[in-house]
């Protein structure tokens, strides 16, 4: 039996400021529990070292404005390498699957990055999958959001693309953080469907989400046949996180692992540094390795004893029943809304940043295309809070798009070059399919290249 | 006089060193015990010498790695608290394990208590089996030790005769099951080595020496035999420390070096840092079972110079067995030894021998002879090479969990070869030469082993826990523990200081005070702890420790 690959990067010199809740302290009781466990001993598990994800690996998701450089601290590169070693080690075939507990969280970071959201900067999950993509050649993707807060980052950077089926269950964002994550919450017309949002009830118990995955996330899995499954592993549905209002416990976390199977958990958020972390961090080892961990609760967890109620089950029951028919019909959906749209699909969006008090301005142009996933356009405007602005303009070509939409989506970007230099502080070219990632800096009107382009199998 | 005795795998070695010359060596094949080999390295030693005269006497014996080795120790009960975590069933370290509820938290709060009449029953238990020894052992046991100090005071009460190790008196780190196990060997080794210990104190004091008598340490360092008593799984494993401080003895620069031992069938390698043996990340493992005990970083590979060469279905092999001695010397079939000899004209033995043994395999291998010599030449330096290669790699691949260390990866830079050993004055010159560094195979070096011993220093480690919210700290030796008298504005540099003072207290106490002064810092942690959005407390983490080297009294003992 492959053991479970285990990356466990806390940080430990790394904080936004002393007293945030993404600070020094976060794995530091976590790390005593592991391995005071010996869980690095067990022939079970294998213990990964982290690396520094690279410039392309970032610009292959994100156009961070004004650079990579002033987004993505050390900390950010270690932190998205992590993943990036995880992912490696389970294409490779060393591990059966693979848990990176690493910090700084990445789900709230959107493809253009100002700055940070919801103490996200770069997007761990997603600089993994189009690695792996890229690297490996991987087509159909799942992931399970499981932190408390919507996946917005996520969502949004998959939002266009059948391929990627994101679903997520939180807390429901009326009450929460980021206030997004609603059923109607579908995806853009060629990908409406493989989005599936499970707003939940504040004070949820294990039996509530369980249900939630029993009757919704495994139908979806079964179905969509992902030859990846993913885990974004928040831990603050738990019911002593101070930033949530959850009634999820450690041994709720373990049972959810074993029923969903992820290939691959990475960490999000969970804030309960000392009353939760330690025990919802070792049941997620432990149910990954296969390891029975019925001996394992939280010490006041009995104390506890939470009750479900009937109607947040019946209200589960609903939306189960809802976004199942929503997932369903998705393809007949998805040729209807691009019947309907024609050659392109344009949409507004506005974006707040609130780590750093940052308000954007998007106008997102998606190409539609009938055998593949295209290309898009974003036009984004952001007010930084010193008064600092930057508007920017960004090309992303998909990786399995067609040669026709390859060159138009090139020739867009060259032609926005010669003729609105003025409005922009710079072009950018996300080319995944040529794994090319340029950036024009219009006032000094120079173009440059991102980083290298990926070695080929066995040359890393 | 410095005398130094080393037992080995077939042989005890033992030296006398005055004023930095080497006096007189002593090699005695095995026959007897152990003690008696030791005893008889000695007097030969001491032969027509003042036994007042020796200022210090070190002892590395195998006794207890062999203990292990045969699992000739006494029967042990192994009393558990593990607490929430893991199923019990991967606890599998005694047959006669007891599990007591009980729990205690990482900051040391006790989070269940253990009931008595459980704790009873136990006891009660051993004793019918009349098991005589006991360890035990919590979770977490090293932030608060009073789950196991209440049983251990369980135990003396109801059974008085029974000799009680605790996991919070044998270990530091993280790491439960290593701290069962490392309780549990040390248990179980105890009863001999204290007999040991006591022979050893009355031949000494036969003998009329007034020296301190030491044991030297899988670590690379030396503790004073009464403390041995209470930690005899610690001399374990010292006999590759004795050869690797034998190598530091003989090479003292403080270099990155690689130490290879290349004896008659195999080779051992161990890295030294800037002149400093490095230790294993794990410690050292017993039967399948990791434990505390801290030794040398050592890989081992089965080659050496009467490793025999022979034909395998058409191919070359070195074979990890010895048939004898090298053709050369009289042995029946080529070995290594004879391949060198041919290669390089060494002219050891009669290298008429080696030419003819050679030429016998070469022709079923259908190749020349020096072909064949030149062939097993390349596989001998290159799988050395890659050996210490892998090992370099391994080092600078440790686990690490901050930003800094993760970009500042750290790279080991090779400055020379330390070989010891029968059989590396013919190999390493060459090996030193493909790797490009210069070497370094002393006169001596047959006897590093032995010179190790003599000279190697006391070491001491401990580590501190403090939390100032609870306004504690805990020092893993010896039950030292105490409140901070000024939480508010306790700093870093205060946890440090407090670490630092407690060493030099111990080592005083240890016969190692002349050492305290060079004792440092290996980890400082701190960690603010908020709850809310505001700070209530801190926690820190020092360990600090006097590492292994080499004594003041010793100088060197020249090229």
């Amino acid at each position: 039996m492959k053991p479970t690959g285990l990356l466990f990067f806390p940080a430990f010199d790394w904080a936004i400021s002393p007293t945030h809740p993404e600070r020094e302290e976060r794995l530091l009781y976590t790390r005593d529990q592991i391995f005071e466990e010996g869980i690095m001993d067990l022939p079970q598990i294998r213990e990964y070292q982290p690396r520094l994800a690279s410039a392309s690996d970032i610009a292959r998701i994100h156009f961070c404005v004004p650079s990579i450089e002033r987004l993505a601290t050390e900390a950010h590169l270690v932190s998205a390498g992590g993943a990036l070693v995880i992912g490696d080690a389970f294409m490779k075939g060393e591990i059966k699957n693979g848990f990176a507990i690493i910090r700084p969280p990445g789900h709230h970071a959107m493809t253009v990055a100002h700055g940070n959201r919801g103490f996200c900067n770069i997007n761990n999950e997603a600089i993994m999958i189009e690695y792996l993509r890229r690297k490996y050649g991987l087509h159909r993707i799942a992931i399970v959001d499981t932190d408390v807060h919507h996946g917005d980052g996520t969502q949004e950077i998959f939002y266009h693309d059948p391929d990627v089926l994101f679903i997520s269950f939180h807390q429901d964002g009326r009450t929460l953080y980021p206030g997004s994550g609603f059923v109607e919450e579908l995806g853009w017309p060629p990908a409406w469907g493989t989005t599936i949002n499970i707003p939940l009830a504040p004070y949820t118990t294990d039996e509530g989400i369980l249900y939630a995955v029993d009757s919704l996330i495994l139908p979806l899995l079964e179905e969509f046949q992902p030859e990846l499954v993913i885990n974004s592993a928040g831990q603050d549905n738990h019911y002593s996180d101070p930033l949530a209002n959850m009634n999820f416990s450690a041994g709720g976390y373990a049972e959810l692992n074993r029923r969903i199977a992820p290939h691959i958990a990475v960490l999000e958020g969970g804030y309960s540094v000392e009353t939760a972390l330690p025990y919802i961090n070792l049941a997620l080892i432990m149910a990954m390795a296969g390891i029975d961990s019925s001996n394992l609760r939280e010490p006041d967890y009995e104390r506890r004893a939470f009750r479900e109620s009937p109607d947040n089950m019946e209200r589960l029951k609903r939306i189960a029943t809802l976004q199942l028919e929503n997932f369903r019909r998705r393809e007949e959906m998805q040729a209807d809304l691009k019947k309907k749209h024609g050659d392109f699909f344009s949409t507004y969006r506005r974006i707040y940043y609130d780590t750093d008090n940052i308000s954007e301005n998007q106008e997102i142009r998606l190409r539609l295309c009938d055998r593949c996933c295209s290309y898009r356009v974003i036009d984004s405007a952001a007010a930084h809070a010193m008064g600092e602005s930057y508007r920017v303009l960004c090309f992303s070509i998909s990786l399995y798009s067609c040669p026709d939409c390859q060159q138009e989506a090139r020739e867009a970007y060259r032609h926005s070059l010669e003729r609105f230099l003025g409005h922009y502080d710079f072009i950018y070219l996300q080319d995944r399919a040529a794994d090319e990632y340029l950036c024009f800096d219009c006032s000094g009107f120079e173009e440059r290249g991102i980083g290298g382009r990926m070695p080929g199998e066995g040359e890393d | 006089m410095l005398l130094g005795i080393d037992v080995g795998g077939t042989s005890t070695d033992g030296v006398l060193i005055c004023d930095g010359c080497l006096e007189k060596s002593v090699k005695k094949q095995h026959r007897g015990d152990l003690t008696e080999s030791i005893l008889k390295v000695l007097d030969e030693l001491l032969e027509g010498r003042e036994a007042v005269k020796v200022q210090r006497l070190v002892i590395s014996t195998t006794l207890v790695t062999n203990l292990l080795a045969t699992r000739n120790g006494a029967r042990t009960a192994l009393i558990l608290i593990p607490g929430r975590g893991l199923p019990f069933s991967f606890y599998r370290i005694a047959p006669d394990t007891y599990f007591l509820k009980g729990s205690i938290d990482f900051r040391g709060n006790i989070t269940e208590e253990t009931p008595q009449e459980d704790i009873l029953a136990a006891i009660e238990d051993i004793k019918t089996k009349g098991i005589r020894h006991i360890a035990v052992a919590a979770k977490f046991s090293h932030r608060n030790r009073s789950l196991e100090q209440e049983v251990a005071r369980a135990i003396r009460e109801r059974c008085p005769e029974a000799m009680v190790t605790l996991g919070s008196e044998t270990a530091d780190r993280l790491n439960f099951p290593r701290r069962a196990a490392t309780a549990y060997y040390s248990a179980m080794t105890a009863p001999q080595w204290n007999e040991f210990a006591s022979c050893v104190e009355e031949a000494v004091r036969q003998r009329g020496l007034a020296a301190p008598v030491e044991i030297l340490k899988a670590d690379g360092g030396t503790m004073p035999l009464e403390v041995s008593r209470q930690r005899p799984l610690e001399t374990a494993y010292s006999g590759p420390a004795a050869s690797t401080m034998g190598a530091v003895a003989l090479s003292p620069r403080r270099e990155n070096a690689v130490m290879i031992d290349i004896g008659g069938t195999t080779s051992d390698i161990a890295l030294l840092i800037e002149g400093e043996p490095l230790h294993a990340s794990r410690g050292a493992c017993i039967d399948g079972c990791f434990t505390h005990i801290n030794a040398l970083a050592l890989r081992s590979m089965a080659l050496g110079g009467d490793s025999a060469l022979q034909a395998r279905e058409g191919r070359l092999e070195i074979s990890a067995k010895r048939l004898g001695p090298a053709a050369c010397f009289g042995g029946p079939a080529p070995t290594v030894t004879d391949a060198f000899n041919c290669y390089h004209s060494l002219a050891l033995g009669d290298a008429a021998r080696s030419q003819a043994a050679l030429a016998g395999l070469a022709a079923s291998l259908h190749m020349a002879p020096q072909e064949l010599a030149a062939a097993v030449v390349e596989q001998v330096l290159s799988r050395l090479q890659a050996l210490i290669e892998g090992m370099f790699r391994e080092w600078e691949n440790e686990p690490a969990y901050k930003v800094w260390e993760i970009v500042h990866r750290r790279k080991f830079k090779l400055e020379r070869l330390i070989g010891i050993g029968g059989a590396a004055e013919m190999i390493v010159p060459q090996l030193a030469k493909r790797m490009g560094v210069p070497f370094t195979v002393h006169r001596l070096s047959p006897v590093a082993n032995a010179l190790g011993a003599a000279v190697a220093r006391p070491t001491l480690s401990l580590h501190l826990y403090a939390d100032t919210q609870q306004k504690r700290f805990v020092i893993d030796q010896e039950g030292i523990e105490g409140t901070i008298p000024n939480p508010a504005t306790f700093q870093l540099a205060d946890a440090e200081a407090l670490a630092l003072e407690q060493l030099a207290r111990l080592a005083e106490e240890k016969g190692a005070g002349c050492y305290a002064k060079e004792s440092r810092v290996e980890l400082a942690e701190q960690f603010n702890m908020i709850r809310g959005w505001s700070r209530v407390g801190k926690i820190f983490q020092v360990r600090v420790q006097i590492a292994p080297g080499l004594i003041k009294e010793f100088k060197g003992v020249g090229a």
